[in-house]
């Protein structure tokens, strides 16, 4: 099954195509806006000597994270899968920030505003992901001797995990957390395409200030 | 040439396919005016989060509409320039995906284009090169002299607020409901246009200068003095100050650049009574007016499609790496109708 993989999550805009989860082409690109994620996704092609016609499946990061990236890599995916007709796979953040450590685990994420995204991720069965305050899910984190590793997307905690060994800050989703994540992830199709939303996790600013 | 056409620029999710730049088969418009209504105006995360959820259904609508298939299209063309970046980053972001999956060219039109070729879709040869346009919609008062495919010359705009923001603003202090400009209209008609004496900032500058600022703060200083005012007098006075100033100007600048075609844009051109005003002032000159059709009038993927057919003749198709930008020069002679600092 070949899969085009888009991730725009962050501040890498990150195109892989898959074939059986192997990987078949990497673009991966730092810094640059979201928007060149369709000249990335061409030459992705270009390099397999293929065509879309010729996916047969679409995986992208839908969250959370960078709002506008997140935005941008969801429309296209869903835009593709819909005139493609092939399913589409989302895949969540901390998900693939996980999926290829050893559990239980923690994945971590700044949300701005005092707040972060995490979840726990046991053996059995995973944590959802939520947001809560920083101070309050650090302290969760600290007291869980049973933990293996803490993986932030960013460093933005660095200093509050200073000297802890279980702390690891990574400023992309690599292909294979990417590959690893989408082997425990589901497709969906059809209506379910056109529906799908960025997993934001929280309002906007402006509806939390509204709301208080 | 059958072109699907996307405007996400602002907070509504348009999509049209439109045949030969003329026939509409299709025009969607998803409003999102509930999403903003109470936060008091246009919450740019807001609207490219509701763009992110609509875009695909009003993509499947749109070309259900025209009984077309994706892979009967011809080209896909998209608002990039003028706009909310935020959201126009959706609308782009899909245009792309059609174009690469469908293996169509993609074509980057200007926002405001949009609305000046909305007068050129009608099919008639009627209207020629060079003419006057007035766009007057909730972030634009413009004037300019659309003298050939893609080239125009900036003969007036506006200072500070755009009338269709003033009409906006004043309907929302009245809680008028959405849309502002209609809600005024209607109320207009039952009042006395000369019941309220409001001022017509810069009516007789000798330039094509707009200000509605000065207009929009005392109508709302007259609603706070009064609140028990004849709200139907208030909004004819109101709505007559703004076809003052609007028609005004625009005779003006069409006699003194000698043009006799005047074309009228954008989503205040529904308004009957500017209209109306507009096509009596010409026509006591031997002037000509133009309007679009009601669909084409507010922000929508038809006048995107429209403009593109004639401009991809003209300057042809975008690579997939085309950019989107809040305030963009338009056409080639790169037009600047916002103060320099937007530009940057």
């Amino acid at each position: 099954m070949r899969t085009l993989v888009l991730d725009t999550s962050g501040p890498f805009t990150t195109v892989l195509i898959t074939e059986d989860h192997q990987l078949s082409t990497s673009c991966i690109l730092r810094d640059r806006p979201a928007e060149h994620l369709h000249e990335q996704i061409h030459t992705s092609l270009e390099n397999l000597h293929i065509t879309p016609q010729d996916l047969s499946r679409i995986a992208v990061v839908i969250g959370p994270g960078s709002w506008t990236g997140l935005n941008i890599g969801v429309t296209a995916a869903k835009t593709l899968a819909q005139i493609l007709e092939i399913p589409l796979m989302p895949l969540y953040t901390l998900d693939a920030l996980a999926a290829s450590y050893s559990k239980p685990s923690w994945a971590l994420m700044n949300a701005g505003r005092n707040q972060c995204y995490y979840a726990r991720y046991s053996t059995s069965d995973s944590q959802e992901m939520a947001v809560g305050p920083i101070n309050a899910v650090i302290q969760q984190i600290h007291a869980d001797s049973n933990s293996i590793h803490v993986l932030e997307y960013g460093d933005t905690f660095k200093e509050r995990f200073a000297g802890n060994d279980k702390y690891l800050s990574m400023d992309r989703l690599l292909p294979e957390a990417l590959i690893a994540a989408m082997k425990t992830s589901g497709s969906i199709e059809g209506a379910d395409i056109k529906s799908l939303t960025p997993a934001y996790l929280q309002p906007s600013h402006v509806e939390k200030d509204a709301s208080h | 040439m059958r072109i699907l056409g996307i405007d996400t620029s602002c907070d509504d999710t348009g999509v049209a396919v439109v045949q030969d730049g003329h026939n509409v088969l299709s025009n969607v418009i998803a409003s999102q005016y509930e999403a903003h209504d109470r936060f008091g105006g246009i919450v740019p995360v807001i609207a490219a989060r509701e763009h992110t959820a609509k875009i695909n259904f009003v993509l499947e609508l749109a070309l259900k509409k025209a009984q077309t298939s994706f892979s009967d299209l011809d080209a896909v063309a998209v608002s990039h320039h003028q706009g909310l970046m935020l959201s126009l980053v959706v609308g782009v972001s899909a245009a792309k995906s059609i174009a690469l999956a469908c293996g169509i060219p993609l074509i980057g039109i200007h926002h405001l284009e949009g609305h000046i070729y909305s007068n050129l879709m009608g099919g008639s040869d009627e209207l020629r090169f060079p003419f006057l346009c007035l766009t007057v919609a909730g972030g634009h008062t413009l004037l300019l002299k659309v003298i050939a495919h893609g080239t125009y010359e900036l003969l007036g705009h506006t200072r500070d607020d755009a009338a269709g923001e003033v009409l906006d603003k004043v309907a929302r202090h009245l809680k008028l409901g959405h849309p502002g400009g209609a809600a005024i209209e209607k109320l207009a008609e039952k009042g006395n246009p000369n019941a309220y004496d409001f001022p017509r900032p810069l009516i007789n500058s000798p330039d094509g200068e707009f200000s509605f600022s000065g207009l929009k703060t005392a109508v709302i200083a007259a609603i706070n003095r009064d609140p028990d005012l004849n709200r139907a007098d208030l909004c004819a006075s109101f709505q007559q100050a703004i076809i003052d100033l609007l028609v005004s100007k625009t005779m003006r600048i069409a006699q003194e650049h000698q043009l006799c075609q005047i074309t009228l844009a954008g989503g205040v051109a529904l308004n009957t009574p500017l209209r109306k005003a507009l096509q009596h002032a010409a026509k006591e000159h031997g002037y000509e007016t133009f309007t679009p059709g009601n669909d084409l009038c507010m922000d929508n993927g038809a006048m995107v499609a429209g403009a593109a057919y004639f401009l991809y003749q003209e300057r042809g198709s975008d690579p997939l790496s085309i950019g989107t930008r809040a305030n963009a020069p338009l056409g080639t002679t790169g037009v600047r109708y916002r103060h320099e600092s937007k530009y940057k």
